[in-house]
């Protein structure tokens, strides 16, 4: 009984890991890129905040959780939450700006009007498998701006790390 | 009664195995969608999310897999109750912490399933796990 209770956790131990092992390799591009978004809150990382221009880029490049701290830090870049309104109220970036996606159409031209061109634009979204902050980086660069980035991690990772966030107004 | 029973630790061992292999394959397709189901959930860091949504899609993957082809089928049926226990655990801590949210059980991304469907779901698969442990491959 004893050995026949020991031989089963061995075995679903085995699956475990094995599903492991897959589960990393398959997904390691992935995981390396949440990985690395985490080790950069670490100081010694903390190099160059600006990013190079993405020259006549048709999509927005990706931006990682320590150059985006720079830039809020430094006040560099405008922020830009692509989510909705609700969702902007529950919990932000501390100093962004709202510009969700379903109303992009109706303010992208002020936004273009009251901003120069070449200010650096970061949008973010709620992270995961959001595209909000791409689609609405492409508006962007589409209406003529030049530096737009997206910060991938978006929300949860930022909130998740322990950054200043805000809740409520705009 | 005999026979029935044999065919019916086969059908649920079959069927458990089979349900399993669709959850893992469909999260495997998108993980990044897998591990916001995850976060949803409120229990993990950031990365700790997709962390177990690159894992826990091949640990259903290969529990479906043994359950479906027989082989170790009572350690793959073990795991499977212990995993349908802690889902029930978690289901009931978001009813519990007031999260209105998608079990993320099967398709990402689609109709949401509630917790208390999502807890019914899990205890029926529990209690068929617990059967074909019990029963094995006889």
């Amino acid at each position: 009984m004893k050995t026949d209770v020991k031989r089963l956790a061995a075995e679903m131990a085995a699956i475990v890991l094995i599903a492991a092992a897959i589960g990393i390799a398959f997904n390691h591009r992935l995981l390396l890129e949440v990985f690395r978004g985490q080790e950069s809150q670490a100081p010694a990382a903390a190099a160059t905040a600006t990013p190079s221009t993405p020259a006549a880029a048709a999509t927005p490049l990706p931006l990682g959780l320590m150059q985006v701290k720079e830039l809020v830090d430094t006040g560099e870049a405008i922020i830009i939450d692509a989510r909705d309104r609700e969702t902007f109220r529950k919990g932000h970036i501390r100093g962004a700006v709202p510009l969700p996606l379903g109303e992009a159409e109706g303010l992208i031209s002020p936004f273009a009007e009251r901003t120069p061109k070449d200010r650096l634009l970061v949008v973010y979204c709620g992270g995961y498998d959001c595209h909000d902050s791409r689609l609405l980086g492409e508006k962007l660069l589409a209406a003529g701006f030049g530096q737009v980035f997206i910060y991938e991690g978006g929300f949860p990772e930022w909130r998740d790390a322990g950054h200043p966030v805000a809740m409520g107004g705009e | 009664m005999e026979p029935v029973k044999k065919h019916l630790t086969a059908v649920l061992r079959v069927g458990l195995g089979a349900l399993f292999l669709y959850a893992g394959v469909i999260k495997i397709i998108n993980p990044a969608a897998f591990a916001g189901s995850v976060a949803n959930y409120q229990i993990l860091p950031y990365a700790g999310n997709y962390l177990v949504a690159a894992i826990l899609p091949w640990v259903e993957v290969i529990c479906g897999v043994l359950l479906v082809t027989g082989w170790r089928a009572r350690s793959a049926a073990a795991l499977v109750a212990l995993m349908n226990a802690f889902f029930i655990v978690l289901l009931f801590s978001t009813v519990v912490r007031g999260l209105d949210i998608d079990c993320g059980c099967f398709k990402q991304g689609g109709e949401k399933t509630t917790a208390w469907t999502a807890i019914f779901r899990d205890t029926m698969l529990l209690v068929a796990a617990v059967f074909v442990y019990r029963k094995g491959t006889k």
